[in-house]
C-alpha cells in the first residue's frame, strides 16, 4: 500500500535520510522506531509533502506522492497526527473534527455563505459523523469544549479522532503515546487496534514506548542515522544485534578504552 | 558624473539619520515583539525638551541633549510600564496601543510646545569638510559617526554583556528566559527606555535638517521603517546598513530621476525587497514553511 | 450569533426605526459609521479570521470608491450595477496580494500590504480619469427610480446592503470556509494535512475581504459625494485596524462595534478644544486595549461568561519573525 524506494533527504550538508526503503502492507499496524534523530518524523513529513525528497520515490496505492502538494495528501487517503499536537487549540473539539472532514466537503465555496439546505444538510451529517466517533472513544460530552482547556491525554485522543474521521486508508501516527500515562496508553492502543479492525485503516506509527510497540505492531521498521537498519516482527527485531547496538551501544568488552 | 560622489556622501549622511531612528525601533521590537508606533513622537517630545532648554532656559547644547536622552528613556520606560497589563494581548492589539500613545504624545506636544515649525540648532557648525571635491558638513559627519558608533555599540551590548544576552534570550523565548533567571520585566523596561533614548538622539540630530514640529519625526519614522525592512527587521546592524543604503539610493533617485519619485521609490523598494529577500540584507531567515 | 435571534431582530428594528427620530446630520454620521463597519468587517475576515495582516486596506476602499464613481459618472451605470461591479473589481485586485501572502509571513506580509496601500494612494492620482489631486465628485444617484438624495433614504440603502453582507459573512464564518480561515491562521501545516490548500484559502480570504471593502468604498463614494485620494491614506488603514482590534478580532459583532465606537468617538469629542480630543482619543485606544485585550466584544462575552474561542487565538496574530516553529516536531534531523 505504501512504498518508499531509495528515499534520500538532504538538508543542506546534512543527510537526514539515506536510501530509505520499506513497504507497509494493507490492514497492518506497523511501527517505525529508532533513537532520536533517526529520521522518523522526517519520513512522515516527506509523506505529508512538507518536504521534497532529494531523491527516491514514495508510492501510495500506485500513486507517486512526490508529485503532489501537501494539501492533496489527505484526498488520497492518508491522514496524520503530529508529534506536538496539531489541533487548533482555540476551536472546539467539534470544530476540529469538522475540519478533519474538510476534504469531504462537497458544497462549493461560493455557495457556502448562503445557508442553503444542501450546505446545512452536509453540515449536519458531518456533525453526526464526528459525534459518533467521539461517542466511541467516550468523549461525546466534550464536543462543544475548546481544545485549549483540555488535558493533554484527552487532546491526544481528539487528534487521533480528527485524523480518523475522514475515513483514511492510511493513518500516520507520530508518537501517539507520548506524554501519556500507562492507563492512557492502554486506551490509545485499544483505539488504534479498534480503528484498524473496525474501519480497515492501515496504521504506521512512530513510537518510543517499546511495550506499546511490541504489543500493538505486527511489523516493526527500525531506523538509525537516517537508514533502515532492521525490519521484522517485534520478536525478531528485539534480538537483532544492530537494533540493540543502536539503542544501547556495544557491550563494554568491545568498547575502546578511554 | 561629478555629482555621484556628492550624492553618495549626502545620501550616507541622510541615511545615517534613518539608521539612528531605526535602531531604537528595532531594539524594542527585537526584545518585546512590539512595533512602537509612538517612536517618532517620543523623539519629537525629547527634541522639543532639548530645544526648550536651549532657547527658553539658555542651557548649553550638551546639557540639552542629555536632557533629551533622559526624556526619551523615561518616555520609553513609561510606555513599557503602561503596556504591561496588556502583555498577553494579541500583538496586533498592542500595536494599536502604541498608536494610542502616539496620539496622546502628539496632542501633549501640541499643547506644551505649540503647533508651529521651528528650527533646531546643529550639533556642530563650522567649515564643512571637503574631501576630493565632496562636501561633508560637520553635522553630517557627526551623524554618520554617531550612527556607526551606536550601531556597533548596541551590537556589542547585545552580544557581549549579560544585559544584552538577557535581551536576546527574552526575544527568543520569554518563558525560558524567565526560568533562567532573567527579570523579563526589568529587561523589557530597559529595552524600551534604551530604544526611545536612541530615538531621542536621532531626533536631536535630525531636527536641524528637517526642522522640528509635531509631524516631521513621523515622516522620518516611515523611512526608518523602510530602512529596517531593507536591512532586516531583526538585525540592528541591518538597521544601520539599511538606513545608509536607503539614504544613498534615495539620493541617487532624487539626483538622477526626480525628487517627486522619491517616496514612490522608497515603497517600491520595500515591495521588491520583500519579493526577493524578505529577511532583508542581514536579517534572520524568515520563518519559512515548506510545501 | 446562533440562537440570539431575538436580539438580532431587536437590533435591526432599532437600526431601521431609530433614525426616523434623528437629525439629518446624525443620520449621515450613522451612515458613515455603517460604511466603516462594512470595511472593518472585510478587514476582520482577512486579518482576524484568516490571520493575514493588512496594513493597506484603505487601498481597497479607494479602489471600490473610484470604480463605482467612474462607472456611474463616466459610463452612466446605474447604482445597482456599479455597486457589485465595484466590489468585484476590488476583489480581483485583492488577488494581487495573495502572491506575497503565500511567500511572506506575518510582519513581512504586513509590510507588503502597507506598500500596496501606499502604491494605490500614489498611483490613483496619476490617472487623469480620477481627477488627479483635486478630487472627483459624484452626484447622489437614484435606485430603480427612487431618489436617494436625502440622508435618510441613502441610510436605508446602506442598511439593506449592510445587513445582507453581514448575514453572508455570518454564514461564511460558520461554514467550512470560515473554519479553513482559522485553520490556516493557527497552524498552516496541520491545515494542509487536513486538505486545506493555502493558496486557495488565502485567495478566498483576500477576495472576500476585498469585495466587502470595495462595496464599502463604493457606498462611501456615493454617500459623501466626493472622492479625494488623500482620504485613503495609511492613517485610514490604521484606523480600520484599530476598529477591529478595539472591537474584537475574529468577530463579526466586534467589527461592527469597533467601527461604531471609533467612527463616532470623534463626534463625541468635538465639544472639546485644541489638544484635548486627540488626547482623549489616543487614551481611549490605549485603555480599551489594556483593559479589553480581546476587544469590546471579547470583554462583553467574558462578562456574560461565554467562551473565548476564535478571538483568543488571535493572540498569535502578528508575532515576530522568529515565531514558534511548526508543530511537525521535525527534531529528528537536529
Amino acid at each position: 500500500m505504501l512504498e518508499l524506494q531509495g528515499v534520500t533527504m538532504r538538508f543542506g550538508g546534512l543527510k537526514a535520510l539515506d536510501e530509505v526503503s520499506f513497504r507497509v502492507e494493507p490492514d497492518r499496524i506497523v511501527g517505525l522506531i529508532g533513537p532520536n534523530g533517526a529520521g522518523k518524523t522526517t519520513v512522515f513529513n516527506l509523506i505529508s509533502r512538507f518536504y521534497h525528497p532529494s531523491s527516491g520515490s514514495i508510492r501510495f496505492n500506485g500513486i507517486e506522492l512526490t508529485h503532489l502538494s501537501a494539501h492533496e495528501i489527505i484526498g488520497k487517503g492518508i491522514a496524520r497526527t503530529f508529534q506536538n499536537l496539531g489541533l487548533f487549540p482555540y476551536l472546539t473539539v467539534m470544530d476540529n473534527l469538522l475540519l478533519g472532514q474538510h476534504c469531504r466537503v462537497r458544497t462549493p465555496v461560493l455557495l457556502q455563505a448562503l445557508h442553503l439546505p444542501g450546505a446545512r444538510h452536509e453540515d449536519r451529517q458531518m456533525r453526526v459523523r464526528a459525534g459518533q466517533l467521539l461517542e466511541q472513544v467516550g468523549l461525546a460530552q466534550l464536543a462543544p469544549a475548546y481544545v485549549a482547556g483540555l488535558p493533554y491525554g484527552v487532546q491526544k485522543i481528539i487528534e487521533f479522532c480528527r485524523a480518523l474521521v475522514a475515513r483514511p486508508r492510511l493513518l500516520l501516527l507520530d508518537e501517539p503515546a507520548a506524554g501519556l500515562t500507562s492507563a492512557e496508553t492502554e486506551a490509545m492502543a485499544g483505539f488504534i487496534r479498534g480503528a484498524r479492525d473496525q474501519f480497515g485503516v492501515t496504521v504506521l506509527l512512530i513510537e518510543h514506548d517499546m511495550s506499546l510497540v511490541m504489543k500493538l505492531c505486527e511489523r516493526v521498521i527500525v531506523m538509525d542515522f537516517g537508514q533502515v537498519i532492521a525490519e521484522g516482527t517485534p520478536a525478531q527485531i528485539q534480538h537483532d544485534p544492530q537494533v540493540i547496538e543502536a539503542y544501547l551501544g556495544r557491550p563494554a568488552e568491545e568498547a575502546p578504552h578511554a | 558624473m561629478e555629482i555621484l560622489p556628492q550624492l553618495i556622501v549626502s545620501g550616507l549622511a541622510a541615511g545615517s539619520l534613518y539608521a539612528l531612528m531605526a535602531l531604537g525601533m528595532i531594539l524594542i521590537f527585537k526584545t518585546t515583539d512590539v512595533v512602537n508606533f509612538a517612536h517618532g513622537d517620543m523623539a519629537m517630545i525629547s527634541s522639543f525638551v532639548a530645544l526648550t532648554l536651549m532657547r527658553g532656559y539658555h542651557q548649553p547644547y550638551w546639557l540639552a541633549v542629555l536632557a533629551a536622552i533622559a526624556m526619551g528613556f523615561v518616555l520609553g520606560a513609561l510606555a513599557d510600564l503602561i503596556l504591561r497589563p496588556a502583555r498577553n494581548a494579541p500583538i496586533l492589539t498592542l500595536l494599536i496601543a502604541t498608536l494610542g500613545i502616539s496620539l496622546m504624545l502628539s496632542a501633549l506636544g501640541g499643547h506644551f510646545f505649540g503647533y508651529q515649525t521651528v528650527s533646531f540648532p546643529y550639533a556642530l557648525v563650522g567649515k564643512p569638510f571637503v574631501i576630493a571635491g565632496v562636501i561633508l558638513t560637520r553635522h553630517n559627519a557627526l551623524a554618520l559617526g554617531v550612527a556607526a558608533a551606536l550601531g556597533l555599540g548596541l551590537f556589542a551590548l547585545l552580544k557581549y554583556t549579560s544585559v544584552g544576552t538577557a535581551m536576546r534570550a527574552m526575544a527568543q523565548n520569554r518563558l525560558a528566559a524567565q526560568l533562567m533567571g532573567v527579570n523579563v520585566r526589568r529587561v523589557s523596561t530597559l529595552s524600551w527606555g534604551l530604544g526611545a533614548a536612541l530615538g531621542a538622539v536621532a531626533g536631536v540630530l535630525i531636527a536641524p535638517v528637517v526642522f522640528l514640529d509635531l509631524n516631521t519625526m513621523i515622516t522620518v519614522l516611515i523611512k526608518a521603517f523602510a530602512a529596517a525592512v531593507l536591512g532586516g527587521f531583526t538585525s540592528l546592524l541591518g538597521a544601520v546598513v539599511g538606513g545608509l543604503l536607503l539614504g544613498v539610493l534615495e539620493n541617487l533617485v532624487g539626483g538622477y530621476l526626480s525628487t517627486q519619485l522619491q517616496t514612490t521609490f522608497v515603497f517600491l523598494l520595500i515591495i521588491v525587497m520583500l519579493a526577493i529577500r524578505p529577511r532583508g540584507l542581514l536579517g534572520a531567515p524568515v520563518a519559512g514553511r515548506r510545501a | 450569533m446562533r440562537a440570539r435571534w431575538p436580539w438580532v431582530l431587536l437590533l435591526v428594528a432599532l437600526l431601521a426605526l431609530g433614525p426616523q427620530f434623528l437629525k439629518s446630520y446624525q443620520v449621515y454620521l450613522l451612515s458613515l459609521a455603517a460604511v466603516y463597519a462594512l470595511a472593518a468587517l472585510g478587514l476582520n475576515l482577512l486579518t482576524g479570521y484568516a490571520g493575514q495582516i493588512s496594513l493597506g486596506h484603505a487601498g481597497f476602499l479607494a479602489i471600490g470608491g473610484y470604480s463605482a464613481a467612474l462607472l456611474q459618472v463616466k459610463l452612466a451605470w446605474p447604482l445597482w450595477a456599479s455597486l457589485p461591479a465595484a466590489g468585484l473589481l476590488t476583489a480581483l485586485l485583492g488577488l494581487v496580494l495573495v502572491i506575497p501572502a503565500l511567500r511572506l509571513s506575518e510582519i513581512y506580509l504586513a509590510i507588503a500590504t502597507l506598500g500596496f496601500g501606499v502604491a494605490v494612494e500614489q498611483l490613483l492620482p496619476q490617472w487623469a480619469w480620477t481627477g488627479g489631486h483635486q478630487g472627483f465628485s459624484i452626484p447622489r444617484p437614484e435606485l430603480f427610480g427612487l431618489a436617494l438624495n436625502s440622508d435618510l433614504a441613502f441610510y436605508y440603502l446602506i442598511l439593506a446592503v449592510g445587513l445582507a453582507l453581514v448575514w453572508i459573512a455570518a454564514n461564511a464564518v460558520r461554514a467550512p470556509l470560515g473554519r479553513a480561515f482559522v485553520a490556516i491562521r493557527d497552524n498552516e501545516l496541520a491545515a494542509q494535512a487536513l486538505g486545506i490548500s493555502l493558496a486557495r484559502t488565502k485567495s478566498y480570504a483576500f477576495l472576500l475581504s476585498a469585495f466587502y471593502t470595495g462595496i464599502a468604498g463604493a457606498l462611501y463614494a456615493n454617500l459623501v459625494g466626493y472622492l479625494n485620494v488623500s482620504t485613503f491614506n495609511l492613517g485610514l488603514s490604521i484606523l480600520l485596524l484599530s476598529m477591529i482590534a478595539v472591537g474584537g478580532l475574529a468577530s463579526i459583532p466586534g467589527s461592527l462595534l469597533g467601527a461604531a465606537f471609533l467612527g463616532l468617538l470623534p463626534q463625541v469629542l468635538s465639544g472639546f478644544s485644541a489638544w484635548v480630543p486627540q488626547f482623549i482619543y489616543g487614551a481611549a485606544l490605549l485603555l480599551v486595549v489594556i483593559f479589553m485585550p480581546y476587544g469590546i466584544w471579547g470583554f462583553l462575552l467574558q462578562t456574560v461568561g461565554r467562551g473565548r474561542g476564535l478571538m483568543r487565538s488571535a493572540r498569535r496574530l502578528f508575532p515576530g519573525p522568529r515565531a514558534e516553529s511548526g508543530s511537525t516536531g521535525g527534531d529528528d534531523h537536529a
